[in-house]
């Protein structure tokens, strides 16, 4: 029965993880390096979410898409940043713009917002189900039919719309597909964007599941979504599989070790897979980098 | 970016007044200044000095791409912190073995498991392995004391004298990095650096051309890692109080930066690099909190001014497959 509560409170984290592994696979699949801004875009998704709470307290929806306004402009920002100029450069260019531009975003919310964590007034209450001793609290619920919707929204996006099917083919190869018209800069820009939104959304849930939003809350997070991509490899259903399967094996580890090795778990399958399945459990080849 | 340029031809052909100036301002400083806490600066910029060129010559040299270089100094640090601590062992033994140890754990852990893995897959490889080696340090109470730290290590001494005071510990760190700058430009200048160029620029050439790739790269990480272990030695030593907080992934990104920004894969960069972006943001201690934003910016002001970093190095091969690059190359050689 306790594991049983663990898988439950697992899949709750997992999907939350899930969400933002997707966006950051899309972001991944567009840019081909790790993006270490990630974590602060979902940092500020977070504080959007917890000011737009308490200026509309009654319309969860409005709060969500102020979310993902705020953090689809901070998408173009980061485009313009640390992407836009250094496409032909040297990879790690870009990939140490963004780790500026994350130092840059961190503190400055820091002196912005303040230090102290901010306490996400408790909507949905602390209603649960109890299934014999299993709990399932509705915020769980609540999160797991968010995250459901949304993935089902950008499946929608990404394989019915002529944008979708830019952002698809540039992330498979980009001169090939400025050969066929495809306006590659733009494609660029919308699909970090959409990354980027999904991370702001991503982090509203992680603040309403942890009670609290503070300016340090996105790196780990970030870094988890990193290692669910790497985990089930780069592209859409790897991601979400490998968001799900770390925040079981999280919990159950916690529940095995106790709390200290949490983030100890998440590495340790990050190097293994590294080690074993360089491309992830549903990835492709080594080489092919693609959402 | 005339004024790089102009600095450049000035010094160009001059570079031996240019060290000699230089070595004696470096000598003099203690003397002239007599601010502690600007010396304490210049000790910590002098550490960077020898963490960024460290990885500089993974990142620069070797062709491979880590970013968990806070592991091997955490490594380096602890190991000096512990066997000074319970058995009293003096500085000038610990200098060399913490970064054997850290050179060691890397190589035997990290190289021969991760190397062939290539360019992303093994910088993420080397992320794991750095915050992995945190966490473990954080939970192995017995040995680390876990997240209060490691209080109360000696002063080191130098023939019976104890070293206490900070000018005395500048002179020392000065004369390692000193000498570790020497040593890594005469090792790059040898076959093993050489080697190490030919890999970074083309591996199969050069495995066609006799260079045992794999021992060359470990080799490389050995070398690297094992002063990265030595400056977190002296690190122990100087800041007296080590916990696993210095050491998270967070300063692996700056150390990261500061060798990106100087120049990846030149031998100056490293040098530059941490002190620009140190004196940056210590020239605005005084409003704490603007600090890491400043630091932030000026890394990204950089980039976009030059994207090479500042004495940005020089590719000498050409990837067919990119035609832009080798339009620009031929440009570049078409204007001198």
């Amino acid at each position: 029965m306790f594991y049983l509560q663990q898988i439950i409170n697992g899949i709750a984290q997992g999907s939350i993880y899930a969400l933002t592994a997707i966006g950051y696979a899309i972001i991944l699949g567009i840019v081909n390096i790790p993006s270490f801004v990630h974590g602060d875009v979902m940092m500020i998704g977070a504080f959007a979410g917890y000011y737009s709470v308490l200026l509309f307290p009654d319309n969860l929806l409005l709060v969500f898409i102020i979310v993902f306004a705020a953090t689809w402009v901070l998408g173009i920002i980061v485009d313009m940043v640390c992407y836009r100029r250094f496409r032909n450069s040297p990879r790690q260019v870009m990939l140490i713009c963004t780790v500026g531009f994350s130092i840059f975003l961190k503190s400055s919310s820091q002196v912005i917002f303040g230090t102290r964590q901010k306490l996400i007034p408790n909507i949905l209450g602390n209603n649960f189900f109890a299934l014999g001793e299993i709990r399932i609290t509705f915020v769980q619920i609540f999160i797991v039919s968010v995250v459901i919707f949304t993935v089902f929204l950008l499946q929608l996006l990404l394989y019915r719309t002529k944008i979708g099917l830019s952002v698809r083919a540039v992330s498979m190869h980009k001169s090939a597909s400025a050969l066929v018209g495809i306006n590659v800069n733009q494609a660029m820009r919308f699909g970090n964007c959409l990354g980027c939104a999904l991370g702001g959304i991503a982090g509203i849930l992680l603040g309403v599941y942890y009670n609290a939003v503070h300016p340090l809350m996105g790196g780990n997070a970030a870094m988890k979504a990193f290692i669910a991509v790497i985990f089930g490899g780069i592209n859409i259903p790897g991601a979400a599989l490998g968001g799900l399967l770390l925040g079981i094996f999280e919990n159950m580890g916690v529940s095995f070790f106790g709390s200290g090795y949490r983030d100890i778990v998440g590495y340790v399958i990050l190097i293994i897979v590294l080690l074993i399945k360089p491309s992830g459990l549903l990835g492709r080849k080594e080489s092919e980098i693609r959402i | 970016m005339s004024i790089f340029n102009y600095l450049k031809n000035q010094i160009r052909g001059k570079s031996h007044l240019t060290l000699g100036f230089l070595l004696v301002t470096l000598l003099l400083f203690p003397l002239l200044v007599k601010s502690q806490f600007i010396i304490r600066v210049v000790i910590n910029i002098l550490i960077y000095i020898m963490l960024a060129s460290s990885m500089n010559i993974i990142n620069g040299f070797g062709g491979m791409f880590s970013i968990g270089h806070a592991g091997y100094y955490c490594v380096g640090a602890y190991t000096a912190a512990i066997l000074s601590t319970r058995f009293g062992w003096s500085f000038w033994i610990l200098l060399p073995l913490s970064g054997a140890m850290a050179g060691i754990v890397s190589m035997l852990l990290l190289g021969f498991p991760a190397l062939r893995l290539r360019g992303l897959y093994f910088a993420m490889v080397t992320l794991g392995f750095s915050e992995v080696i945190r966490l473990i340090v954080l939970n192995w109470i017995t040995l680390t004391r876990g997240p209060m730290g490691i209080p109360g290590i000696p002063f080191p001494t130098f023939f019976g004298n104890s070293i206490r005071y900070n000018w005395q510990f500048y002179y020392i760190i000065l004369g390692i990095v000193v000498l570790m700058l020497f040593i890594i430009q005469r090792v790059l200048n040898s076959r093993i650096g050489r080697a190490w160029i030919s890999i970074r620029e083309d591996e199969t050439a050069a495995s066609a051309m006799g260079v045992e790739v794999f021992r060359y790269k470990l080799m490389n990480l050995f070398f690297a890692t094992f002063w990265a272990g030595v400056a977190g030695c002296i690190y122990a030593f100087f800041a007296r109080y080590i916990s696993a907080d210095s050491f998270t992934l967070d300063e692996g990104f700056s150390i990261l930066a500061m060798v990106i920004v100087g120049g990846q894969g030149s031998f100056i960069g490293p040098i530059l690099g941490p002190f620009l972006l140190l004196t940056l943001t210590e020239i605005f201690r005084g409003i704490a909190q603007y600090r890491l934003i400043i630091f932030g910016a000026a890394i990204l002001i950089v980039m976009h001014l030059r994207p090479g970093g500042i004495a940005g190095g020089r590719m000498h091969s050409i990837k067919l497959s990119n035609i832009q690059e080798i339009k620009q190359k031929l440009s570049v050689r078409q204007d001198k």
